[in-house]
């Protein structure tokens, strides 16, 4: 466990910017308890200070996790978000489209949002953006990318892809064992 | 039927042919180009501008065309075709002069010595043959001793002299030799080069050596085994990688959001967003919000100045 360096932060930062805006700053300059980033095994965690503080006394091959994953470093040294930032993301989102119930079980199987499925979503949402979407009730299923603004996708046909498919709860079952 | 009164009719519309000119045109015909250097009439200038500058021009085109057609003709299918002379203006180069080559290890020893550089005939006259006969090249002079038939072996000559592959021998030698000096040139002019910077000669050794210690490190690593099954020299160091540096695990946390937000700040202005103008990065779009608000009121959205209404 270590904390990052400048490059990860940079890699790090700028994918969480993707989605959450400036609301990062609150990530960073939280007013309750103080948290921080920690790199093990190439994973991320975003930490509180007292946790990582009681975790530095394990041992590094015993310690399997700490906090919240974030995401983890590719070999190539690019940064990926994981499922487990659902809970940071689905708090701080800047833009977030909502699906309709008929659409959950679609996107929970790791399919891309169509336009059918598609509820409600942020207006002036930019192409490519990250979104975070959430079900009717306002429950964060997961996040992906738009494939089309929000005023392009008035347009649209119902059966083309709103938002690209990136992660979504049901990888807790399906990557059980991979993603932790 | 009597036409001579409508072509002076016509003529008498049509503007004369002859101009003159106080100073005659610099017409330099090869490039189309005539130079007016008369001065402007002033007054004529300021009361009637466009109609002096047309005047003026048109005079001037004359002048050229005259001066074409003044030219030689021949005739083709295409139409007349006039014969264009030299030309006489020099115009400047499109691009700048080359630099200076410099100078190799012999023009510096000859420019000290001040020889002149003589230019060297290909030709030369060969006394047997009683003709020119090339230098080098195909049926070269320099190859003469290779294609003797007969030729006198030295005295203390070993057995198995071969006088065609001593000859062969010298000439490639002699070839090698000035490639040699001129990869020397090449590489002595580079460094002449990149040592007009402020490096003196003890710290351009020192970052020779430093970049060979890193050409000899990677060249140690680059083999099929990444350098673990080769062959090792005696007092051969150890191939040490660069040490990584952390910061501490348990640093003031503090300090480490001030660098996370320092690194979050230098973020946002690396990439200013092409869609974001100005301060768009909130989700609430101000200018849409305001017309928005004052279409629910019921008012007209813009008062006969085109200023959006308050309340």
């Amino acid at each position: 466990m270590r904390p990052l360096t400048e490059e990860e932060s940079k890699a790090v930062f700028s994918k969480l910017a993707n989605y959450v805006g400036k609301n990062l700053v609150h990530l960073i300059d939280r007013s309750d308890t103080p948290h921080c980033f920690r790199l093990h095994r190439d994973r991320v965690y975003y930490v509180s200070e007292s946790l990582m503080r009681l975790a530095v006394s394990v041992a590094r091959p015993n310690l399997v996790s700490l906090g919240t994953c974030l995401g983890k470093f590719s070999k190539s040294g690019k940064f990926r978000l994981h499922i487990t930032a659902l809970d940071v993301l689905g708090q701080y989102a800047k833009h977030k489209v909502w699906i309709k119930p008929n659409g959950e079980m679609p996107f929970l199987y790791g399919n891309h949002v169509v336009k059918a499925h598609l509820g409600r979503i942020t207006e002036d949402t930019p192409e490519h953006q990250g979104v975070v979407v959430y079900s009717m009730n306002d429950t964060p299923l997961g996040f992906g990318v738009t494939a089309r603004s929000t005023l392009d996708t008035r347009k649209l046909d119902p059966t083309a892809i709103v938002v690209f498919h990136q992660a979504d709860v049901g990888e807790y079952l399906r990557d059980e064992d991979t993603l932790f | 039927m009597d036409v001579s009164d409508l072509l002076r009719a016509g003529a008498s519309k049509q503007k004369s042919i002859q101009v003159e000119k106080g100073i005659p045109l610099d017409i330099d015909i090869a490039y189309l180009t005539a130079t007016d250097p008369n001065p402007m009439d002033e007054e004529e200038y300021k009361n009637e501008r466009e109609e002096y500058l047309h005047s003026m021009a048109r005079e001037n085109a004359q002048l050229l065309i005259n001066h074409l057609f003044s030219l030689p003709v021949t005739s083709s299918p295409d139409g007349p075709i006039a014969q264009l002379p030299p030309p006489t203006t020099s115009l400047p180069r499109a691009k700048p002069l080359p630099k200076p080559k410099p100078p190799t290890r012999w023009e510096k020893f000859a420019a000290a010595k001040g020889i002149q550089k003589k230019r060297r005939e290909n030709k030369v006259w060969d006394e047997e043959k009683q003709v020119f006969r090339d230098r080098w090249g195909r049926g070269g002079k320099n190859k003469e001793l290779e294609e003797q038939w007969l030729v006198e072996v030295p005295q203390n000559a070993p057995m198995d002299y071969d006088p065609v592959k001593e000859a062969r021998d010298a000439k490639t030698k002699r070839i090698a030799k000035n490639e040699g000096q001129r990869l020397k040139n090449i590489q002595r002019a580079a460094r002449a080069k990149s040592s007009t910077s402020q490096l003196n000669p003890g710290q351009e050794r020192e970052k020779l050596k430093v970049q060979l210690d890193r050409d000899l490190a990677q060249t140690r690593v680059s083999t099929a085994s990444m350098g673990k099954f080769d062959k090792k020299f005696e007092g051969e160091a150890k191939l040490r990688g660069v040490k990584r540096q952390f910061d501490p695990n348990e640093k003031s946390v503090e300090a480490e959001k001030a660098t996370s937000l320092a690194i979050m700040s230098k973020l946002d202005t690396g990439r200013p967003s092409k869609r974001s103008k100005g301060d768009n990065d909130d989700v609430l779009n101000v200018r849409k919000a305001i017309r928005h608000e004052s279409r629910k009121g019921g008012q007209p959205r813009r008062d006969s100045q085109g200023r959006v209404k308050r309340k």
